[in-house]
């Protein structure tokens, strides 16, 4: 019965920080209109942020984590400004092979740069015990950092002015163009906390995993189950379906194998587009 | 300009290509029979592809999933049942289409960048299942399975020849076919065409189990020439990219598009492979972002809207 | 009062919570200009929707030359002889006016070809058989829209908003060509917001609101009424 609860809270934790990849994709997906296939190389580079700041600068990694939000949204802000928005109204390949181009740019200077050897955070290390049960510490810290970093989020889109300006954007951009809402401008911000996500994302996974250059990848297919799963742009449904993914994760892998995890991501998307390509949940 | 008129000039160096083309095994060098075949190979998967993607707009992301079900199929059949390649070849094709038509029924009612998902998902999909351990007995699982056909070099060089020119031919045809304006109508505006009186369901479906009849031979005859097969080699998703960046190069929609694009790409891949290797990938990447940036038309496009080549289908 | 080319009966549409299509039921004369009016989302695009199958009715049914066509494919339904242009134009941009005829023709070979230059003489748009359809004017565009309806050779046609956006002189030519279209058999219904272009062109007039039929009956007496007045401008 422990060993069942232990698993379960493993992964809610893991789904943590997965709706936080994947709330970043189906946001920039939903209002933008773009489908990143290099968000997942923001979460490394995030990771390597968190890396390089502790063992050169002995940086808190927490802190890390309140940085990396600024940072990896100027990053993603510039990157759209000077290159996605280019390509708003293009087919959708064109942003499918552009974003399969960075993201091999991307971790393949990575592995220049940084080489291949495992990196890690040890900041938050050993277990903990908690109602009889046996947590790590980094991973239940990196719940709370993620769920934080959620929290923060709808707070955002639901009551800022901006927020409710990406929300207009992402119904339906034609109106919200019309009602003077600066789309070009929304879509911009939009990718930059798209991005923001990630590299926090990365700062929170450096805490509990190794660190490498190709490691991006895992999370970019378990981003697109969540948001095809939690349905297009829908952040909310992206927060349940990161949830979703994370307990079954952990519950194939305890009880079948990791590598029949594997191939969770890809039944998952195979079966919703199949049944329900909407998604779960409605908007 | 009597004789000497545009058409026939072109005709005499088709033929002198041709020539030239078919006589290649009796005076090249390893090296050079081993970047030819490669190019042929490349250039049956980016045609095949353009003839489904380029047309119709739906972009499929599952081209290894074509070579890896036929690739295996055929690899089987030789290695295990001791076929001689001749038969094998075309039973790992038919197998592959077969499915095709199936999937494609069920799959190509999802649209646009979820198509391409779903391909990606059936191609990862398929490469953990060969390699599970439930079809080891057939599938030789993670382990990979070497294999001799004992067909010399120069056969399959002109089967994989011969296959480019057919896989050329018919893009040719049906581009400039009723059934091509049908795929492109599916492309710009499938509903419309729909009510227009074309059935799109058996259009998109013929189309893709053609390409997939095709790369599948393709991906036939390539594991045969590497000798090996296993479920990372033949479901990678380089097999499905590198020919689509390729056709994006040459030219999307056009026939020569692919041919050129993956003849040219394999030249610069030599290059940069050898000058280059540590960061050659990174530049890989950079070179695709330019390319969709500034050159979606890819080059055969660029130059038809240049007026350096005529804008016609046939091309 | 001629046969009915097409037979709307009792037909219901929901979308989700709202009825786009309250138990509507009209017949259509073979061979009339009928006028379809009525307010924006009274239901007449989804009426359309309806009849060329691009969506299922939820209750009712639909009957083309007394055959039912309720559940029938779009491109099965274009093939027996309804053709169809939109209020948004859609056609095929990146193709050129030719393709754009020929990839609609059923006929083989010479016969398609021949055909397709025929029509293109008569919207006067043969000079451009060669250029991208997305290089013509709003105006040819529609023109061209109509073109590849009669392609199909398609007895019964339904113009969405036809007039919208194009200049008098342009409305005109058009609307002659309807006229003479109409002369040799074919059948229209057309759906416009511009009452004078319903008055002048339109033999009989269907007025739907909140998806429902208010009001059938020719032209003058239509439009003089008092009901239909009240749903139109709310007086």
């Amino acid at each position: 019965m422990t060993n069942f609860l232990e698993i379960l809270i493993r992964g809610l934790m893991l789904g943590s920080l997965y709706a936080l990849v994947g709330m970043g994709l189906t946001l920039v997906w939903g209002v933008v209109g773009i489908v990143n296939i290099a968000h997942g190389e923001f979460v490394m580079l995030g990771a390597y942020f968190a890396f390089w700041t502790f063992s050169l600068l002995h940086l808190n990694p927490l802190i890390s984590v309140v940085l990396s939000v600024p940072i990896f949204f100027l990053i993603g802000a510039t990157l759209h400004k000077r290159i996605t928005e280019r390509l708003t109204n293009a087919p959708e390949l064109s942003a499918l092979i552009l974003t399969f181009g960075m993201s091999i740019l991307i971790w393949n200077l990575a592995q220049f740069f940084w080489t291949n050897t495992y990196r890690s955070v040890p900041y938050l290390t050993g277990n903990f015990s908690f109602l009889g049960l046996t947590l790590a510490k980094s991973k239940t810290i990196s719940f709370f950092l993620a769920l934080g970093m959620t929290i923060a989020l709808f707070t955002f889109l639901k009551y800022s002015k901006i927020g409710k300006g990406i929300r207009a954007t992402s119904q339906n951009s034609e109106v919200a163009l019309v009602c003077g809402i600066d789309t070009k401008k929304m879509r911009t911000l939009t990718f930059g906390i798209g991005i923001g996500l990630a590299g926090a994302a990365g700062v929170i996974v450096s805490l509990q995993w190794v660190i490498f250059p190709q490691m991006g990848g895992s999370y970019v297919s378990k981003a697109f189950a969540i948001v095809v799963l939690g349905g297009l742009g829908n952040v909310q449904g992206a927060l349940v379906g990161g949830f979703i993914i994370g307990v079954l994760e952990s519950l194939v892998t305890q009880y079948m194998s990791a590598k029949m995890a594997q191939i969770l991501p890809s039944l998952i998307i195979l079966i919703i587009l199949l049944l329900k390509p909407t998604g779960l949940f409605k908007r | 300009m009597g004789i000497l008129s545009k058409k026939f000039l072109i005709l005499v160096g088709l033929a002198i290509l041709l020539a030239f083309l078919i006589s290649f095994p009796f005076f090249a060098t390893d090296y050079w029979m081993t970047l030819l075949i490669l190019i042929l190979i490349y250039t049956v998967y980016a045609s095949g592809w353009n003839l489904f993607s380029g047309l119709t707009g739906y972009t499929n992301f599952g081209l290894a999933w074509f070579i890896g079900v036929s690739g295996y199929v055929s690899s089987i059949l030789i290695a295990d049942y001791q076929w001689p390649w001749l038969f094998a070849w075309p039973m790992g094709a038919l197998f592959i289409s077969l499915v095709s038509i199936a999937v494609g029924y069920i799959l190509l009612r999802i649209k646009g960048v979820y198509f391409a998902i779903s391909m990606v998902a059936l191609t990862e999909g398929t490469r953990e299942l060969f390699g599970t351990g439930y079809l080891e007995p057939i599938t030789h699982g993670g382990k990979g399975l070497p294999f001799v056909a004992g067909i010399p070099l120069s056969t399959l060089y002109w089967s994989i020849l011969f296959l480019a020119f057919v896989t050329i031919f018919i893009c040719y045809k049906i581009t400039s076919s009723k059934f091509g304006l049908q795929l492109m109508a599916i492309r710009e505006d499938e509903q419309a065409a729909e009510t227009l009186g074309i059935n799109t369901t058996k259009a998109k479906i013929l189309a893709f189990t053609l390409s997939s009849f095709l790369v599948g031979l393709g991906g036939a005859i390539h594991c045969t020439y590497q000798n090996y097969i296993d479920p990372n080699y033949a479901f990678n998703i380089q097999l499905t990219l590198t020919p689509i960046v390729m056709t994006l190069f040459g030219g999307i929609g056009t026939v020569f598009g692919p041919v050129l694009g993956a003849t040219l790409f394999t030249f610069i891949h030599e290059i940069l492979w050898a000058e280059l290797t540590l960061l050659y990938m990174a530049i890989f990447g950079g070179i695709l972002m330019v390319l969709i940036l500034f050159f979606p038309q890819g080059l055969l496009g660029w130059m038809k809207r240049r007026g350096i080549l005529p804008k016609i289908r046939k091309i | 009062m001629g046969e009915a080319i097409l037979k709307v009966d009792q037909v219901v549409k929901r979308f989700g919570e709202v009825v786009a299509l309250d138990h509507c039921s009209f017949d259509i004369e073979k061979g009339s200009i009928t006028g379809l009016i009525g307010p924006n989302g009274a239901g007449k695009t989804t009426l359309f929707n309806l009849i060329t199958g691009i969506l299922q009715p939820d209750e009712g049914r639909i009957f083309f030359k007394g055959e039912e066509i309720t559940r029938k494919k779009p491109y099965e339904i274009a093939r027996m002889g309804i053709g169809r242009t939109y209020q948004i134009i859609r056609i095929f941009p990146k193709m050129t006016l030719l393709e754009n005829l020929l990839v609609v023709g059923r006929e083989k070979g010479k016969a398609v070809v021949e055909k397709a230059y025929e029509l293109l003489h008569r919207v006067r748009l043969y000079e451009k058989k060669d250029e991208d359809a997305s290089d013509l004017s709003f105006g040819q565009q529609k023109l061209l829209s109509l073109a590849q309806v009669l392609m199909l050779d398609s007895e019964l046609i339904l113009l969405d908003e036809p007039a919208a956006g194009i200049n008098p002189t342009l409305q005109n030519e058009l609307m002659e060509l309807i006229h003479q279209l109409n002369e040799e058999g074919k059948t229209f219904v057309i759906v416009e917001h511009d009452m004078k272009v319903i008055m002048n062109h339109c033999q009989k007039a269907i007025a739907l609101n909140y998806g429902q039929k208010i009001a059938e009956g020719s032209c003058s007496v239509i439009l003089k009424d008092e009901t239909l007045l009240e749903h139109y401008f709310g007086r």
